[in-house]
């Protein structure tokens, strides 16, 4: 049975015409690979994002024939990019987001996935497009007060029903690996080794911190669900409800204040926060009655330093990726970050 | 030398912006555009105060490491002494000077994690980094848009 690399009448931008049909042919052989009693597959306005630091995302329509009927889905495919900034396996996510479906968090739903590019050539999963847009800047936007603070306790809730997920139930422990020291140490060694290996000169200033995490890394109240990078950025918001959260790549079983250290990370506050209505203590008492946790605040601001040196690191990969003609944004050292690190290790000794 | 470097620097935004960006509607390139661009505008101001930067924060870093050495390890001191001893590059020449800051930052990366510092020593180190973070020339300008649709996002 042969397939046609994209059906008539199909519009396709975003890309050079070489990506995208590969992502055309790739597509036609992944679906048949999945479906093996496919036929008549047609894929229509293939788009690429024009964000993705990571990933290449397109948004296409598809539909097909097989055994059981018609077919017809609005799907996103993210495929891994040649340069990229996080280092991720696309069999975690997909296994995270397969142990989502049906439980209290929204999420996309997967339909397939290409872990080692032999269809896609690279790296790729393939899920629902789901309703809505993304706001990075959502909880200080143009939406009333009122509106933008429901939003923001919305997130938390969201938040708390990951961490509420029952991760062994779910096969997650198989899929993601459980934590066997204390995750703070763990994810502290997994970034220690992301660093070293992407540095392109000596940073005393993350050396510094560094050390300062290592003599100083809490122990953990739980093992629950982390998201990895939870952020407004990375959800959908349809009307004034939150249809998706997204980007499951980082996910992990880690400790509940990973994702609340994130959150309030005082370098994020403009994403975050309500200045005056939804601060860090706001943040922390509503976390503190939605689960009952203690958070202890020396604890929490580990994991807001750790935010820190985390997202450092990240941009030194993608410095690392650029000179290495990998990646095609510029980016700098970090140093806008190393002021907000040492102030909170003064406060904190 | 005319143009000069941050003339020809400037007048290069210039031209992207105003002849290839508005012929550029595909939103992924546009964004890599926008990228470049307002990097090129940022090296356009920072380029000029690099050479001066990096010749004070090897002065800064030599002192640094001078006023650090009683808590270090011998080896660490020894190290520091060889660098102290070296000729200082000539401020003209870029390479050198590069190579003389990596040296110093990297015995700097050693020196702030001894173990024997004293609580003076962890706060003149916070002090001097924090000095140095709000003086670095060149720095990530930030051009992705914040509003995406779900099909324009990530």
């Amino acid at each position: 049975m042969t397939h046609p690399p994209m059906s008539s009448g199909a519009h396709a931008d975003g890309g050079t015409d070489a990506s995208v049909q590969l992502v055309v042919d790739g597509l036609n052989k992944l679906i048949c690979h999945e479906i093996p009693s496919a036929h008549s597959i047609s894929l229509e306005r293939l788009s690429r994002a024009a964000g993705g630091l990571s990933r290449e995302n397109w948004s296409l329509d598809a539909s097909w024939t097989d055994a059981n009927g018609q077919h017809a889905h609005r799907l996103m495919l993210m495929r891994d990019a040649a340069g990229t900034l996080l280092n991720t396996e696309r069999s975690r996510e997909f296994g995270v987001l397969k142990a989502l479906e049906g439980s209290a968090v929204a999420a996309p739903i997967v339909h397939w996935m290409d872990p080692d590019g032999r269809f896609l050539g690279a790296p790729s999963v393939v899920m629902a497009l789901m309703p809505g847009s993304c706001d990075y800047m959502v909880l200080n936007g143009s939406r009333p007060l009122q509106e933008r603070l429901q939003l923001a306790h919305d997130f938390l809730e969201l938040l708390v029903d990951i961490q509420a997920i029952d991760w062994r139930a779910a096969g997650l422990g198989e899929v993601l690996g459980v934590p066997e020291d204390s995750p703070a140490k763990i994810e502290l060694r997994h970034w220690q080794a992301e660093y070293l290996r992407v540095r392109l000169e000596p940073h005393p200033e993350l050396d510094y911190v560094l050390a300062w995490l290592g003599r100083t890394a809490p122990q953990a109240e739980a093992v629950v669900l982390v998201h990895g990078d939870f952020k407004p950025g990375n959800a959908l918001i349809e009307g004034k409800q939150i249809t998706a959260k997204l980007d499951w790549e980082t996910a992990h079983l880690g400790d509940p204040l990973e994702d609340l250290g994130w959150i309030t990370n005082p370098v994020r506050k403009r994403e975050h926060q309500i200045s005056g209505h939804w601060e860090r203590q706001q943040i922390i008492e509503t976390y503190r009655q939605l689960t009952g946790r203690k958070v202890c605040e020396a604890d929490l601001t580990w994991w807001n330093v750790f935010s820190c040196w985390k997202l450092a690191v990240i941009q030194l990969t993608a410095v690392n990726e650029f000179v290495a003609g990998r990646y095609n944004r510029v980016f700098h050292t970090p140093s806008w970050l190393f002021r907000p690190m040492l102030q909170m290790m003064e406060g904190a000794r | 030398m005319r143009p000069t470097v941050e003339e020809q620097l400037q007048g290069t935004c210039r031209i992207l912006e105003t002849v290839v960006a508005p012929c550029v509607s595909e939103p992924f390139a546009r964004t890599i555009l926008d990228n470049l661009i307002a990097n090129l505008r940022m090296m356009t101001v920072a380029l000029p105060t690099v050479a001066g930067f990096q010749r004070d924060d090897n002065e800064a870093t030599l002192r640094q490491l001078l006023a650090l050495r009683e808590a270090l390890p011998p080896e660490l001191v020894a190290r520091i002494n060889q660098a102290v001893a070296a000729n200082e590059p000539d401020v003209a020449d870029g390479p050198a000077q590069e190579e003389r800051n990596r040296l110093l930052r990297e015995l700097l990366a050693a020196a702030v994690c001894s173990s024997n510092l004293t609580p003076e020593m962890h706060h003149a180190i916070v002090n001097s980094m924090i000095h140095r973070a709000s003086r670095v020339p060149m720095r990530y300008v930030p051009t992705v848009a914040s509003v995406n649709t779900s099909a324009a996002k990530r």
